[in-house]
C-alpha cells in the first residue's frame, strides 16, 4: 500500500509547498493531505491557493481541509452566520484581521468554504485540530485522557493533528478503568481497557509526516532536508 | 445537609409540584435545577413561575435555550421525522404561550453552576445538547467531568437518573518525537482520578420505562446520591396536554411510561438541522 503524505500550517507560502511538492515526488506518496492552515495573515496566500485548487503537471492531487485561519476568514467574511473572527481579533486585535482579509483574494471564498472540517480514511481522522474544535491544539503533552477522548469521538484508531505545529506520535497501549453504575434497575460493574490507539502530530510548513496505512508505520520529514539527515522516523 | 437536584420539568406542573412536595417532606431546602423547564408539557407558564417563585438556582436546557434562540439552536438529534415535526409543534406552541418575562427568565439562565467541586449542568459541560448517556465510554465519561474540574458531574436530559463512579482508571502511553525536534522516548503510566457523574432523570417527562418523576437527592455528609422516585397525578398532566392541542402522542407516552415511542417512525432519520 502507497504512503500518505500529511502536511499543514502552509500559511500562503507557495514556496514551501512547491518544496514538499518536489520531495514527494521522489517517494512512494500516492496521496496528499493538507490539513487546514493553507492561508494565514503573513503573506498574500492567493497563488498557493490558486495551485492548490489546480495543481501543476506532477504534483500530487492534494486534499485540503480547512484549519483555524481559514474558519477565521469564513467567520469574518459571513460564511459562519453571525460569527466574526472573533478568536483572532482578541488574539491580534483589529491589525490582524485586517492582514488576513488581505491575504486571500475574494474568488477563493467558495473553494474555502466547500472545504470539509475533516477527513475519515480508513480507521484513520484526519483534522486540523482534534474531533472537539478546528482549534483544538493537541501536543505531546496533552493530557492522555483527552487525546482518548478525541479519538474515542471520533471512533478512530489514528488521530492525525496539525494544529499545534508539533510532530509527535502519542501512542496509548494499556490500562483500564473501572465503572459503577446505579440506577433504577441496581447496580452493575464494566471494566473497560484503554484500546490501542495514536495521536499523530504531522507538523507544519517544510515539516509533514508520511504514513503508511498498510504497516502502520509513521515518518517525520523536514523538506529541504536530506532524508538520511532526518532520520527515518520510527514504526 | 442533604440537596435535591432536579431536572427536565418539560412544562407538567402536576409532576414538578409532586417532586416538589416531595423534597420538603424531607425537609430539604436546597434544590438546584438543571434546566429544560419547558418543551413537551402543557403549563410552560406555571412551571417557569413555580421555580422563579421558589427561587431555585436553575441553568439552562436545551429547550430553554431553543426557546429563546430560535429551532436553528438545536443541535439534538430527533430519532425521527416525525419526531423532529412533533418537536417542532411543542417548540411553537411553547414559544407562543410563554409570556415575554418568563423568556426573558430562561434567556437569563447560566449554562452551568457551580458549588465548590460540584458542577451542574444540563447536558454536558461541553453543550446543552449533549447525552451523557449511562452507558457512554467510561474515558470520555471521565474526560466530560475532569475537563470541567468537578468532582462529581451533575447532569439531566437523558431523563434517564444513575449514579456513575469512575475509578481505578489507568492510562499507559509511550511518546516519541520527530528527529528533527528530539527528546527522549518516553513511557508512562497515568494514574486517572476518581470521579463521578450523576444524572438526575426527568421530572416532567421521565423515560426510564416508568410513569414516576425522578430527582437525586446528594447526602453531603457522607456523599451518597439517592435516586428518588415520585409518583404525580399523569393523567391530569395527559388531559392537559391533550386540551392544549399538543400532539397526543406526549400523553401517550406519559400515560404508559414508554421510553422509546418515538422510535419506531424512520429508524434511520437523525435531525442534522
Amino acid at each position: 500500500m502507497a504512503m500518505w503524505a500529511l502536511l499543514s500550517g502552509l500559511r500562503g507560502d507557495l514556496t514551501v509547498y512547491a518544496a514538499v511538492q518536489a520531495e514527494l515526488r521522489r517517494q512512494r506518496v500516492d496521496t496528499l493531505f493538507v490539513l487546514g492552515d493553507l492561508i494565514g495573515p503573513e503573506r498574500e496566500a492567493n497563488a498557493l491557493l490558486e495551485r492548490l485548487q489546480q495543481p501543476r503537471r506532477g504534483d500530487l492531487q492534494p486534499h485540503c481541509l480547512y484549519g483555524w485561519w481559514e474558519e477565521q476568514l469564513l467567520a469574518e467574511r459571513g460564511f459562519r452566520g453571525e460569527r466574526r473572527a472573533d478568536a483572532l481579533r482578541q488574539r491580534g486585535g483589529e491589525a490582524a484581521v485586517a492582514a488576513l482579509l488581505q491575504a486571500v483574494d475574494p474568488g477563493h471564498m467558495a473553494w474555502l468554504a466547500s472545504l470539509q472540517f475533516g477527513f475519515v480514511e480508513l480507521d484513520c481522522a484526519l483534522l486540523h485540530g482534534s474531533s472537539a474544535d478546528v482549534g483544538d491544539s493537541l501536543t505531546a503533552d496533552t493530557a492522555p485522557l483527552q487525546l482518548l477522548d478525541r479519538l474515542t469521538r471520533m471512533e478512530a484508531n489514528r488521530l492525525f493533528t496539525a494544529r499545534s505545529g508539533e510532530q509527535f506520535c502519542v501512542e496509548l497501549c494499556g490500562g483500564g478503568i473501572e465503572s459503577r453504575l446505579r440506577d433504577l434497575e441496581g447496580e452493575r460493574q464494566q471494566h473497560q481497557s484503554v484500546p490501542s490507539r495514536k495521536v499523530i502530530g504531522v507538523g507544519s510548513g517544510l515539516h509533514y509526516t508520511l504514513y503508511d496505512p498498510g504497516s502502520d508505520h509513521i515518518a517525520f520529514r523536514r523538506a529541504g532536508c536530506p532524508i538520511h539527515a532526518t532520520g527515518r522516523g520510527f514504526a | 445537609m442533604a440537596h435535591a437536584v432536579i431536572s427536565c420539568l418539560h412544562a407538567n406542573l402536576a409532576a414538578t409540584e409532586a417532586v416538589l412536595s416531595d423534597i420538603d417532606q424531607l425537609g430539604i431546602d436546597t434544590i438546584t435545577c438543571l434546566g429544560d423547564l419547558v418543551g413537551y408539557g402543557p403549563q410552560p407558564n406555571e412551571v417557569v413561575e413555580l421555580i422563579r417563585a421558589r427561587q431555585i438556582p436553575s441553568c439552562q436546557g436545551c429547550w430553554d435555550e431553543d426557546i429563546i434562540e430560535g429551532l436553528n439552536s438545536c443541535e439534538c438529534s430527533y430519532p425521527s421525522q416525525l419526531a423532529e415535526r412533533r418537536g417542532q409543534q411543542a417548540h411553537h406552541w411553547t414559544a407562543a404561550q410563554l409570556s415575554e418575562e418568563n423568556k426573558a427568565f430562561l434567556a437569563s439562565l447560566p449554562l452551568s453552576l457551580r458549588r465548590d467541586r460540584l458542577l451542574f449542568v444540563h447536558g454536558s459541560p461541553n453543550s446543552q445538547h449533549e447525552y451523557l448517556l449511562p452507558d457512554m465510554n467510561a474515558f470520555a465519561a471521565l474526560e466530560r467531568v475532569e475537563a470541567a474540574q468537578a468532582d462529581t458531574l451533575f447532569c439531566g436530559h437523558t431523563h434517564r437518573p444513575y449514579v456513575r463512579e469512575l475509578r481505578e482508571g489507568v492510562i499507559k502511553m509511550r511518546l516519541r518525537r520527530a528527529v528533527a525536534n528530539p527528546g527522549p522516548d518516553i513511557e508512562r503510566e497515568v494514574d486517572l482520578p476518581v470521579r463521578r457523574i450523576v444524572n438526575a432523570g426527568s421530572v416532567g417527562e421521565p423515560r426510564h420505562g416508568g410513569t414516576s418523576a425522578t430527582y437525586v437527592i446528594h447526602h453531603e455528609q457522607d456523599d451518597s446520591v439517592e435516586i428518588r422516585e415520585v409518583p404525580y397525578d399523569v393523567e391530569r398532566t395527559c388531559q392537559a396536554i391533550v386540551a392544549a392541542g399538543l400532539p397526543p402522542l406526549f400523553a401517550w407516552r406519559l400515560r404508559h411510561g414508554f421510553e422509546y415511542a418515538e422510535r419506531a417512525d424512520d429508524a434511520s432519520h437523525v435531525c442534522e438541522r
